[in-house]
């Protein structure tokens, strides 16, 4: 039976996915998408997270196969041809970017969230990213950079 | 782009659109995958091993263990003190270290091949407490050192602190102590090698690829230039990527096997197998005078370096030298000890040791205030060191005292905190202070780094580096600097960093030193690489003493009235003549070793200063202590990359908030995120950096560090706010729920 799923937009049709894969390894090991993170590998801690028809879910926790029919964005098919999303160009421009290991999950659980709520004030970013963690920056410029991506969402700034 | 500013980090796109390759994305299709076999216990002696079921396991291609090492099968950072089996040989020292590894064509077949290897482990008599360790008769946890389990002590004497005390108006005299910490990077260790030419190149996450490079040609047997080491993007180090990790496996199997082979730690593995934070037991004396003036601290440390060396010896001797803090004490006493035990081995952790100590100095502060009636910051503004005055090791520091202007700056806000505070129901709010001084560089040793920087014929210019970037910003920094020195922009200048082949030594990247040290080396290099331009301009001129400057890409003569050159003219005169045009740059901080008895000594060239506050609110029926709000003013010399500077003190502020509150390793029961908590973005405090710059004669256009200092204040500040909210000193850490409540529940029964 194939594995058939949209990814960054693309039909991909995988066969011989054991059922106990995760999407995590599918992404990193089979598609060679290594943007998406593990950090624990028991989801405490958002490193790989991705969008499943646009919701955050860990990917280490979800079973390849849960993909099947739906739609994956990994931060590979967050940005177009030439320019970054409002998020990426927020997170690079605010400094919210040290070691950049948890970037990728956390730009896409930002997403997710400015996605539901375009203009979300500190204490809901907080507890929206609560399930990213991030060893490097105290969370401070991140909120900084999710506040300013949601301005630029909104069209308020350049 | 102006120094100061905020500058855009270099690999920040890369990183927000997920093509940075870090050591845990090395891998290609083909390469074979490592596991290790751990030891179910320890320690324990090697009865029989028996690896024939892993070779059975279908994708299995080889099984080592320690026979196969062909040269030096024990590592470590410092020289005298390499100590750590990579392998174990016969005997266990702690639970969990490697005893084979496994090749496997693939990492499911790995994992079975490393689960069939039958090891058979008899136990043998350990000790996991310090204090322990150094009775008589404890069982020794290496056999062959004359020193028994003390691996290390060292005093700090000045003056006569027990006369001192004696005399004393006020004296304090408590206990401190602090558990073992993760580092928890977010990315776990990882790595690839191959084998080329009769070379290993290994290509993994690390802090210090020079010292790597090293440690992997004495393990092989091997000369240094026979192991290229390559830093891979590295995804956080706090330390913990310091110690070599799967660089040894990596070597190993892909010089026997010379096959590229691959290697990634899982979470466990990493708590597991991985340094921590050292732990600390603090026994203080500190006396004053009527005024608040520090007469004298007698202080005794203790601490464990488990079952290894690691960086035992440089965090035993920076406790010791920080023990009494940014303040003028005349006479000190400190000793401070470091014993061997069987848990799993401890070693540099941001700040190394001084965040502990820092525990115990200011809460020693907090209890002379109160003792003495005096306001904490007052009474810290008293004795904070100013120029031209003496620390502990009698040192006189004659620039770069930033402590009162950092306190001066917290102080309007530390005022309407604590005038602000409120206590409602169950909640009690609390302010508390926390002050450090931190020395930048290695503890009273030559600690150089060295850079190159070079002039391509096509107009480029290139920066060599081999300082690792691990997402403190060196990157950057050092390109602004060198930019800044030559009258580039940054974008400007071409970045070749932590290559052995390419790239020379400078250090590694601990101790907040690279901005300090290798800032220093990179603007020698530029002198340099200015003046073999200038020399050819006046080569190409014929005129050999003409005054030029360098500015950017022109050549002008000095005084604006003569002639001018663009540099790309000079440049293609020396290569036509066949003369390359890099130079090469150096710095070594001044200082002097540290007396073997007093401790008396100029450890350090330069020494950030710091002040912090932090409010809090204590849920009293639940034990839960938010951290509200953090003040953190660093002396940080210049700020070359203001962004970066205040990046380094949010998320320094929100480690120390973690350490202070929630983290501590327990060896078997902490084995990953769920059950050892760091702070998430719903525990973030609402941080405000303040710098202060109080430029340091020595440093690259002033600056210091901030790596470390970022970190040392904040636990002592929210203890001190967590014991002004419960109104008793809380001097154990973490303050966990289970610690406040008990705090609280003891205090109501001790009322009448």
């Amino acid at each position: 039976m194939e594995l058939i799923f949209k990814l960054n937009g693309e039909e991909v049709r995988l066969s011989q996915v054991p059922g106990e894969e995760s999407l995590l390894t599918l992404l990193r090991e089979r598609l060679g998408l290594t943007g998406t993170k593990e950090g624990c590998g028991v989801g405490e801690c958002g490193a790989c997270s991705v969008l499943l028809d646009g919701k955050v879910v860990n990917s280490c926790l979800t079973a390849a196969w849960q993909a099947a029919g739906r739609e994956v964005t990994t931060i590979e098919g967050l940005a177009g041809d030439e320019d970054l999303h409002p998020v990426q160009r927020a997170f690079v421009e605010a400094g919210a970017v040290q070691c950049g290991f948890c970037t990728p999950g956390m730009i896409l659980a930002a997403k997710s969230l400015l996605d539901q709520n375009p203009d979300p004030d500190e204490e809901v970013i907080k507890n929206a990213l609560a399930g990213n963690l991030c060893r490097c920056t105290g969370y401070h410029d991140i909120i900084r950079a999710v506040r300013r991506a949601g301005k630029l969402l909104r069209g308020e700034t350049s | 782009m102006m120094l100061g500013a905020s500058a855009i980090r270099v690999g920040a796109q890369d990183r927000a659109t997920g093509k940075t390759r870090f050591g845990f994305d090395q891998g290609r299709e083909g390469d074979l995958f490592l596991v290790c076999v751990r030891a179910a216990k320890g320690p324990a002696r090697i009865k029989s091993m028996d690896y024939a079921p892993a070779l059975a396991v279908p994708g299995v291609v080889r099984v080592f263990t320690a026979g196969d090492i062909p040269g030096q099968n024990r590592l470590g950072i410092i020289p005298v003190s390499k100590d750590q089996e990579f392998l174990a040989q016969g005997l266990v020292r702690h639970y969990g270290q490697a005893v084979a590894l496994v090749a496997a064509e693939s990492r499911e077949a790995a994992l079975a091949g490393a689960r069939a290897v039958r090891v058979e482990l008899e136990d043998l008599p350990g000790v996991f407490d310090p204090a322990e360790a150094l009775a008589a008769g404890a069982p020794l946890v290496h056999a062959d050192r004359a020193e028994g389990n003390l691996l290390k002590e060292n005093r700090i004497i000045k003056g006569d602190a027990e006369a001192a005390l004696a005399r004393s108006a006020v004296l304090v005299e408590a206990e401190y102590a602090i558990g073992r910490v993760e580092h928890a990077a977010l990315e776990m260790e990882g790595g690839r090698a191959y084998y080329q030419d009769g070379r290993v190149i290994v290509k993994a996450c690390t802090q210090n690829p020079h010292y790597d490079q090293g440690d992997l040609a004495l393990f092989l047997g091997v000369e240094p230039d026979r192991v290229r080491v390559v830093q891979a993007e590295t995804g956080g180090g706090f330390g913990g990527k310091l110690d070599v990790s799967v660089q040894p496996y990596l070597a190993l199997a892909a010089w026997h096997l010379k096959r590229p082979v691959r290697m990634a730690y899982t979470r466990e593995e990493t708590f597991l197998a991985t340094a921590k934070r050292h732990p600390f037991r603090m026994r203080y004396v500190s006396g004053a005078d009527e005024e608040g003036r520090l007469t004298a601290v007698k202080a005794e440390l203790l601490s464990d370096t488990g079952a290894f060396a690691s960086y035992g010896l440089a965090v035993c001797m920076r406790a010791a030298v920080h023990a009494t803090g940014p303040y003028l004490v005349p006479n000190v006493a400190v000793n401070c000890r470091m014993a061997y035990t069987n848990n799993t081995w401890n070693g540099a952790m941001r700040g190394f040791g001084v965040p502990q100590v820092a525990l115990a100095h200011e809460g020693q502060m907090d209890a002379l205030a109160a003792a003495l009636g005096m306001d904490p910051l007052e009474l810290r503004l008293k004795n904070a060191l100013r120029a031209d005055q003496a620390t502990a090791t009698g040192q006189v520091l004659k620039s770069g005292v930033g402590l009162t202007q950092c306190l001066e700056r917290l102080r309007p806000i530390y005022e309407a905190w604590r005038h602000g505070l409120s206590h409602g129901g169950w909640h009690r709010q609390g302010v508390g202070l926390g002050c450090m001084y931190y020395g930048i560089g290695n503890t009273g040793v030559s600690n150089p780094s060295t850079a190159q920087m070079e002039w391509l014929p096509d107009g480029r210019v290139v920066l060599y580096t081999g300082v690792a970037e691990l997402g403190q910003g060196s990157d950057t920094v050092l390109r602004q600097l060198a930019a800044q020195r030559l009258g580039l922009e940054p974008e400007e200048i071409d970045l070749c960093r932590g290559d052995t082949d390419r790239t020379t030594n400078a250090g590694a990247s601990s101790a907040s030193r690279q901005t300090y040290i290798s800032g220093n080396a990179v603007l020698n290099a530029a002198d340099n690489l200015e003046e073999l331009l200038l020399t050819g301009a006046r080569e190409l001129l014929g005129a050999r003493h003409l005054d030029l400057d360098l500015r950017g890409r022109l050549i002008l003569e000095k005084g604006g009235q003569g002639r001018t050159l663009e540099v790309k003219e000079v440049a293609r005169f020396l290569a036509s003549e066949g003369r390359e045009i890099k130079a090469g740059g150096r710095f070594d901080p001044n200082f002097t070793a540290l007396d073997p008895a007093t401790g008396q000594g100029r450890p350090y060239a330069a020494y950030a200063f710091a002040a912090q506050c932090a409010l809090v609110e204590v849920d009293t029926a639940s034990g839960l202590v938010k951290v509200k709000e953090v003040a953190a003013a660093h002396d940080v010399g210049r700020a070359i990359n203001r962004r970066a500077v205040m990046g380094q003190i949010c998320g320094g502020v929100m480690m120390g908030v973690g350490m202070a509150l929630m983290e501590e390793y327990q060896q078997g029961s902490t084995d990953n995120l769920q059950n050892y908590h760091i702070p998430t973005a719903a525990d973030a405090p609402r941080v405000t950096p303040l710098i202060v710059e109080e430029p340091e004669e020595t440093g690259p256009y002033g600056a210091k560090g901030v790596g470390e200092p970022a970190l040392i204040p904040t636990a002592p500040a929210v203890a001190g706010a967590v014991s002004q909210a419960l109104g008793r000193p809380m001097r154990r850490l973490p303050l966990n729920l289970e610690r406040v409540m008990e705090a609280i529940t003891t205090a109501e029964d001790q009322q009448p």
